[in-house]
């Protein structure tokens, strides 16, 4: 059993240690090559190849001109591969690179050391790609790897296999992380959240998806395709009915003929946000509350735009958020990951009692020519009405009377009147049809009207008591401005397809039977794959609402929560009752209580037999083995000379002889132990 | 070479770490810091952070949390692996001086447990790590230069780990109370003529090796065994009684090494000749003693005269006070 190795004192990875490392490298790099060139792994298996061959002895190290050509070119590549210069892809793209040559330059420690942490860095760059929890659970194994191949690359295990020494890596790699989760979830739950302190560019992988600023004829039933989820809300207080569920998304006030814009001019992101902040900001005294206040959380899937979907008016809104003069509610950023706001809405309330000219001029605007069978129609049915309730109900009742058609596949209309096309002559439209030529029938004679679009309904979730709004549930309505009455709601849609608003659009289209072929509807068919449907998106919405949108406020929620009412000392209290704890089971588990029994039984009992011997003049030197040590002792010794061979075979067999499971035979070897040390003088 | 703690400190030093054979490490004597890794992972769990805030990523803060538990976690995992763990001094294989003194050390950790990547070490001297992981004791060797004749007193060793991951480093030290034996370096074969003054004039008693068969020593009465070659028959024919000639062989034909007889002088050249002289005799398997002022080692031969002859040796003139 002697061990004679000796380590040079510039640590080398050793083969085993080089396959760690390539394994983490490719694990680190796998989900990359959905946003990125994926002939980048194909590089570090190319160069962790090319090492692993060095140290079988096969190749020889590049030369440095070799590497740095290759290094080159890769660079080149990078650009050429279509990836914009300031971006976080071309960095992300560039880092890459970088630690899959290292692969090939991993010749000491310290290399490894290097790829290593950098794996660690790139584990969470990935997070800012995508926050699953299936990217959660595959960055969790990365992070098993990556610390597996930590203490993989800097000790071998002779004594096992390299298979084994994987495992046990392997093993030791997930004891660690588990023993730090409780460690991490306290800092998670009790570091401070800041604010950005500067703005770095985002991931430009994700598309704008969801509602646009703008709607033509025929926008809305393209998202209707789409299973997608928009958004989930729960509420704190009770839910309003079905029916009422209308999410105001943005508001489209101008019409050129064909196409509802939210203002003449095409606005950036920036420009909007500048426009709704100081032409169009929102005046809390122009809101009347009344009616029931519903109080909600909701969280956003990331669509890469502003919007954001609330019921209206909201009187109060927590999170990055700005409201307008339209009261609607808008994001400060564009969602690039989801983000939480919470607000309280009053939909009974009385919106703009007084409207002001400029948003009067806006809510009349129609281009100056085109459409002129239905502006005849309006002006002919306005006169016969009377007044605008009256006018409002006509309309309506048109469309609810004549053969409107509620489907997902209309005629295309052409490219100018739209509105004429829709009303005379194709009489089958979406929401959006409905919303727009409702609109322009009430301009057409002077009232006030705009349209509005977001989402109507959507999914509870029984299990997760919360609603889940899908891009299906897109819709677009109407509202007009009436004196003493403010801003109406109107939804001509529900006129002709009533099921739309009570049910949802499955429902309405049911005569159509088309979506239910598709694969949007279909796992809703069974009732049993829908619950399970239903469970996964609630664990969905689990991680969304405490993990992923853990900020500030709800951080002081939960504390609060947990210690009833935020005060610094008891935070202190808590602080040191949690280290306390954790010092102390620290304690237990590192083996403090074991002390007592860290000699075995049988050693104790040889200890005490050499003690005895000891007194008579026999000392035992520490080179000697039990049975050199016996031998000589029963021959100096004769008296005794039987129990002493007879003593020191027994401790033999216990020792190296007896295995673990064997707890018969041991306890009986001890007791014959024990009598003979009883019957030595 | 022995105490080598700084003095203002060693009233601390010194009951945690006490000059025994066996030395267990616990509490009070396992030092450990944050490696150079684990400040580089320091660094960069603070950008991991800097990430984490700009983007409001949890997952990004989950990932910096996690590393920083980890980076406190591993210093207790890095501590057990020390903890516990009982060193002892087996002996010290006797060298020449100038010749590398070999230390067999036994590790042996508790029960149920497993120690990995233990270094041991003498700085700049030789280290070795070893793993405890089928066995519960094992048992290492660690080489270390001499210079000087005598008794070899260990330094201190360092005992290390950086086990499981790198990023902390445990580390105590060993201050063994075992002694090691530094025999004088032999001078260079064949130096000076080989003595064969030896055939001692001025001991003519000598020494009798009794059994002997060429020269005849005297009658002594018969004892049954003994050879009826060597029966005194003339004798019983005139007496009646039966007894033995008896034969033996002088030892004044031994080697003897003698101090006086060298030609050299000075202490040590003198036993760095003796030493040489001791080596060739015992490869000749010639039967020597040695005398040195003050210590005569009778004639004879093998492996344990032959440390005995090279103990005196090496323990010339060395005040045994610290054996």
């Amino acid at each position: 059993m002697l061990k004679d190795k000796r380590t040079s004192t510039q640590p080398f990875i050793t083969y085993t240690g080089m396959i760690w490392l390539l394994a983490a490298q490719l694990i680190v790099m796998l989900p990359f090559t959905t946003s990125l060139p994926p002939w980048l792994l194909a590089v570090v298996v190319l160069a962790a190849g090319w090492r692993l061959r060095v140290l079988a002895g096969k190749a020889s190290q590049p030369k440095t001109l070799l590497k740095a050509g290759l290094l080159l070119l890769g660079i080149a590549a990078v650009f050429l591969s279509g990836l914009r210069l300031p971006s976080l892809e071309a960095m992300s793209a560039l880092l890459l690179l970088g630690f899959a040559f290292k692969a090939v330059e991993a010749v000491q420690q310290r290399d490894a050391l290097v790829v290593i942490l950098t794996g660690y860095f790139l584990v969470a760059l990935h997070f800012l790609y995508t926050q699953s929890i299936i990217a959660g659970l595959y960055g969790t194994l990365a992070l098993i790897v990556l610390t597996g191949a930590l203490v993989g690359v800097q000790q071998t295990l002779e004594e096992l296999t390299p298979a084994q020494q994987v495992q046990f890596n392997f093993w030791i790699a997930g004891q660690i992380l588990l023993q730090c989760l409780p460690l991490m979830v306290i800092i998670f739950v009790l570091t401070p959240r800041f604010q950005p302190f500067w703005s770095l560019p985002l991931p430009t992988e994700q598309h704008t998806r969801g509602i646009l600023d703008r709607m033509a004829p025929g926008d809305i039933e393209k998202l209707s395709q789409s299973a997608d989820l928009a958004f989930r809300v729960s509420f704190k207080t009770e839910r309003p009915p079905q029916t009422d569920l209308y999410w105001q998304g943005l508001v489209l006030q101008h019409f050129d003929g064909r196409e509802w814009r939210q203002f003449a001019t095409e606005q950036d992101p920036e420009q909007l946000k500048w426009t709704l902040k100081h032409e169009y900001s929102y005046q809390e005294h122009n809101l009347k509350t009344q009616g029931m206040a519903y109080e909600y959380e909701a969280i956003y899937e990331p669509s890469g735009q502003n919007w954001l979907f609330t019921l209206s008016p909201t009187t109060e809104v927590q999170g990055e958020a700005l409201r307008a003069a339209d009261y609607r509610v808008m994001a400060k950023q564009p969602l690039q990951s989801p983000l939480l706001i919470r607000a309280v809405s009053r939909p009974a309330s009385i919106r703009d009692l007084e409207l002001s000219p400029k948003l009067r001029a806006l809510a009349l605007q129609l281009p100056s020519q085109g459409d002129n069978r239905s502006r005849e129609l309006a002006k002919n049915l306005y006169a016969a009405a009377g007044d605008e309730l009256t006018y409002i109900q006509t309309i309506l009742k048109r469309f609810k009377e004549q053969a409107f058609f509620y489907t997902l596949n209309p005629p295309l209309l052409g490219e100018t009147d739209t509105i004429d096309g829709f009303l005379f002559d194709s009489q089958r439209g979406f929401c959006s049809h409905y919303a727009g030529s409702f609109v322009f029938l009430m301009r057409a004679v002077g009232i006030p009207a705009r349209v509005v679009v977001g989402y109507q309904g959507g999914e509870w979730n029984k299990a997760g008591n919360y609603l889940a709004v899908h891009q299906f549930d897109a819709h677009a309505w109407a509202e007009v401005w009436l004196p003493n009455q403010g801003w109406l709601r109107v939804d001509p849609t529900s006129m002709v397809a009533p099921e739309r608003t009570e049910q949802n659009l499955e429902a309405a289209l049911k005569k159509e039977g088309r979506l239910l072929e598709q694969s949007v509807f279909s796992s809703r068919k069974f009732a049993w794959l829908n619950s399970i449907r239903q469970q996964l998106d609630r664990m969905q919405y689990g991680w969304q609402r405490w993990i992923l949108s853990y900020d500030s406020a709800t951080q002081a929620q939960f504390l609060d929560k947990l210690l009833g009412g935020l005060s610094v000392l008891k935070l202190a209290g808590w602080a040191l009752a949690l280290l306390v704890c954790l010092a102390l089971s620290g304690l237990i588990w590192l083996g403090l209580t074991r002390q007592a029994h860290a000699e075995a039984l049988e050693h104790r009992l040889y200890r005490r037999f050499t003690e005895r011997l000891s007194k008579q003049g026999f000392e035992r030197r520490l080179d000697q083995t039990p049975s050199e040590f016996g031998a000589l002792a029963a021959q100096a010794w004769p008296a005794q000379a039987e129990k002493i061979l007879a003593f020191t075979a027994t401790y033999q067999t216990l020792c190296y002889e007896c295995d673990e499971p064997q707890a018969k035979q041991r306890s009986s070897l001890l007791r014959e132990l024990r009598r003979l040390l009883s019957q030595l003088p | 070479m022995l105490e080598t703690w700084p003095p203002q400190f060693a009233h601390w030093f010194k009951p945690r770490w006490p000059r025994t054979r066996t030395l267990t490490l616990g509490q009070r004597n396992i030092f450990i810091l944050p490696s150079k890794t684990a400040l580089a992972l320091l660094g960069l769990i603070a950008v991991l952070f800097l990430l984490g805030i700009n983007f409001q990523n949890a997952l990004v803060y989950g990932v910096c949390f996690w590393l920083f538990a980890l980076l406190i976690v591993n210093l207790l995992h890095t501590w057990r692996n020390l903890r516990g763990l009982s060193i002892t001094a087996i002996h010290i294989q006797p060298c020449f001086a100038g010749e590398k003194a070999v230390l067999e050390l036994e590790l042996a950790c508790p029960p149920k447990q497993q120690k990995f990547a233990i270094k041991l070490a003498w700085p700049e001297e030789d280290a070795v790590q070893v793993n405890l992981m089928t066995t519960q004791t094992v048992r290492v060797k660690l080489s270390h230069s001499t210079q000087q004749r005598g008794h070899f007193n260990p330094p201190r060793l360092h005992i290390s780990t950086h086990y499981p991951t790198g990023l902390a480093v445990a580390w105590s030290y060993l201050a063994l109370e075992i002694t090691g034996l530094v025999y004088p370096a032999p001078a260079p074969k064949h130096q000076q003529p080989y003595p064969t003054n030896s055939l001692d004039s001025t001991h003519p008693s000598g020494q009798t090796l009794s059994g002997g068969s060429s020269d005849f020593g005297g009658i002594r009465s018969y004892q049954t065994g003994d050879s009826p070659k060597q029966i005194h028959w003339s004798h019983y024919a005139k007496t009646g009684k039966l007894n033995t000639k008896v034969f033996v062989d002088y030892a004044s034909h031994d080697l003897w090494l003698d101090w006086a007889n060298l030609a050299n002088s000075g202490i040590e050249p003198r036993l760095s000749q003796l030493c040489r002289q001791v080596l060739d005799a015992h490869q000749a398997q010639q039967q020597y003693g040695l005398k040195l002022p003050g210590l005569v080692i009778p004639p004879s031969k093998g492996e344990a005269h032959q440390a005995r002859c090279l103990q005196a040796l090496a323990l010339f003139g060395v005040e045994h006070a610290q054996g």
